[in-house]
């Protein structure tokens, strides 16, 4: 569920940001309102509005005047460009951290990866 | 006025203690009391004023509780203390009434059966059918100063704690057993007889309701400032 | 933001002990706070002199502008059920509740019978007779039906079972997003209800040390652990909120935000970092005995020396 890592809104945005990115929120449907969120993840629903309302800012999410909040067109697009950037940094640092810490080298870890990647396309 | 009848619902609530108890024990008393009457080979008039006196004592346990229990209940529910003390207090004479008029009604039949027929009287002479106003008024204000004493005891208790009480009431037997020492010593408990008497039912009954009135005022002060 | 509840300089002494020293704060309509503290921490003698149930020995309280003592027009917006909270003992809870529903005209009958239902509260037995769950179940029927326009919990889950706290938790979030009012919820079990806050308070030994919105706490800390010397590094230039060693490991909790290049740092360090959450930023909080200001104000943040946390630590 959720953590204490980050600001609570931040995650709430997150995790919408990934059902947008994984399909699951298509674009033009509606995203779940701030009481959804507030109850299904029993946080403060301010919280939940404040995610929401980081996510409008953003242009992920744009309001429709008395309906509610829509993901915007080609926001899924822009989430997974924004998150390539970051791949590098998120996840590439610690995984060679890591690696270098158990003796891990770079060709052996490229064939691990490949390995993985495989397996992955075979399921 | 709203907020005074909500109060009294409130107390209410506890329909058992204001008004089953009283009403069973005053119940109890008064089968007692025919038993005695019956079983004692007397012919002549048969008095049981402490059965007709029970219930007062229950109504001191009342007013009691009409601190303890409700008092918090009302705090939580943002009642003031103003509004608590009024609507317990109309609650109080309500029930005070209510156990005055069975009382009455009791003087009553006794008087038209003769004292059900066995010549046992539950009603005290003086306060019975023959003096229904006063029989009415006086089992009405003893009823309101017990609940008013149980009322304040607790109170005082709930302000100031335990010892306080003990000590103001000691204080209080104190005070009577020298006021009424001094009166014998000046030979002037002879007067005071006489000015009873004089004042009649009635008249006592007047005083009684004066000493109501003190009593409220004090209980009222001392739970104007209790905390929790 | 209107502020509903201000509180100036608020001492409560008693003969043998202060239980309230010096509190000031501003309560804005509309916010679920959290009034966080150690058992003692003068939590209960606060919401007391709020709702005119004790009173203050100096300083003031105004409660929708005004002075809350035999107030009816400002008490009857308030919802007060403490921790212990007495009842007419021979009544049922739904006479309670019948009763209670006299007082609040905005009572949601429909939510205190479906939570009756979900705490399974016995209706036909006298509440005197109500276990230590069954009782707190009964204030929060009470407190969460009234709908008051501020309603205080006090420890109001005692005795109720993890299910039972999950519904109460779950049914004053969604009344709360129905029917949105100021609600100040004090507990020691910080973590359960972290996440329902929208602003903190605590209090220790009746100060206010903590006094911010939730997610600017969130965050604002991150718990560092690995080898000595290199936490230590780590740690140059920042506020310090708690550390502990065994024996080349120390761990430190840090206050600050954790920038790009702190993580690249870190990760290429091999120390780890985890995250801290409330209940432990409060804690670490609360450990410096000297920390009397409030959490949020300025003040110059102690920085430490690379030198003494790795002397402190023990380097063999």
């Amino acid at each position: 569920m959720v953590d204490d890592s980050k600001a609570l809104f931040l995650q709430i945005a997150e995790r919408v940001e990934d059902s947008i990115v994984d399909g699951s929120l298509a674009e033009d449907s509606q995203a779940p309102s701030t009481n959804e969120l507030a109850a299904f993840y029993r946080i403060n629903p301010a919280t939940a509005a404040k995610g929401i309302a980081l996510l409008v800012d953003k242009g992920v999410l744009h309001k429709r005047r008395g309906i509610g909040m829509f993901v915007a067109p080609g926001a899924r697009r822009a989430l997974i460009e924004e998150r390539r950037a970051a791949f590098a940094s998120t996840y590439l640092e610690p995984l060679a951290a890591e690696a270098r810490k158990l003796g891990i080298d770079v060709d052996e870890l490229i064939q691990l990866l490949k390995e993985r990647f495989s397996e992955r396309t075979k399921a | 006025m709203t907020r005074v009848t909500n109060v009294m619902r409130l107390q209410l609530m506890n329909r058992q203690s204001y008004v089953i108890v009283p009403l069973l024990v005053l119940g109890g008393a008064a089968l007692l009391a025919l038993a005695i009457f019956l079983l004692v080979p007397y012919d002549g008039p048969k008095y049981a004023v402490m059965a007709a006196a029970a219930p007062l004592w229950a109504f001191l346990v009342v007013g009691v509780q009409a601190l303890t229990l409700s008092f918090p209940f009302s705090q939580a529910l943002g009642a003031t203390r103003r509004d608590f003390h009024l609507g317990t207090l109309l609650t109080a004479a309500m029930t005070s009434a209510m156990l005055a008029i069975i009382y009455l009604a009791i003087s009553l039949v006794e008087k038209a059966t003769n004292g059900w027929g066995l010549n046992g009287y539950f009603s005290t002479p003086g306060l019975d059918g023959d003096a229904p106003l006063a029989a009415f008024a006086s089992y009405f204000v003893l009823a309101m100063l017990c609940f008013l004493v149980g009322y304040w005891s607790a109170a005082v208790i709930k302000r100031w704690g335990t010892v306080v009480l003990i000590s103001a009431l000691v204080g209080v037997a104190i005070a009577l057993t020298v006021a009424s020492l001094l009166l014998v010593r000046f030979g002037a408990m002879q007067a005071v007889a006489e000015w009873a008497v004089a004042q009649g039912a009635l008249g006592l009954d007047a005083w009684g309701l004066l000493l109501v009135v003190v009593l409220a005022a004090t209980s009222f002060l001392t739970l104007r400032r209790i905390t929790q | 933001m209107t502020s509903i509840i201000e509180v100036k300089h608020l001492t409560k002494r008693y003969r043998t002990a202060t239980a309230l020293d010096d509190v000031s704060l501003a309560l804005d309509e509309g916010k679920i706070y959290g009034l966080l503290g150690r058992n003692g921490a003068g939590k209960t003698t606060l919401m007391s002199i709020l709702t005119a149930q004790n009173f203050a020995t100096s300083g003031h309280v105004r409660v929708f502008g005004e002075d809350p003592y035999e107030n009816a027009r400002v008490l009857g917006r308030l919802c007060f059920v403490r921790e212990n909270q007495k009842y007419p003992e021979r009544a049922t809870p739904p006479q309670a509740f019948r009763t209670a529903s006299y007082f609040y005209p905005n009572w949601n009958q429909r939510l205190a019978e479906r939570l009756v239902e979900e705490f399974q509260l016995p209706t036909d037995r006298p509440i005197q007779r109500l276990s230590r769950g069954q009782l707190s179940a009964v204030g929060i029927v009470i407190a969460l039906a009234a709908r008051a326009d501020v309603t205080f919990f006090d420890e109001p889950y005692l005795g109720l079972d993890a299910v039972a706290r999950q519904v109460f938790y779950d049914r004053l979030i969604e009344d709360y997003a129905e029917s949105p009012r100021t609600i100040v919820l004090s507990s020691h079990l910080i973590d359960e209800v972290a996440n329902l806050l929208e602003h903190v308070i605590v209090l220790d030994r009746g100060r206010v040390v903590i006094d911010a919105a939730a997610d600017d706490i969130r965050g604002s800390a991150f718990n560092v652990v690995g080898d000595a010397t290199a936490v230590a590094a780590f740690a140059v230039g920042k506020q310090v909120l708690r550390k502990q060693t065994l024996g080349n490991v120390t761990s430190v909790v840090l206050k600050g935000q954790m920038s790009e290049s702190d993580k690249v740092r870190l990760a290429r360090s091999g120390v780890e970092v985890a995250p801290v959450s409330l209940q432990q930023f409060i804690v670490s909080s609360a450990a410096q005995p000297d920390r009397g200001d409030a959490w949020g104000t300025d003040g110059p943040p102690a920085k430490v020396e690379a030198r003494q946390l790795v002397r402190n630590g023990g380097a063999r």
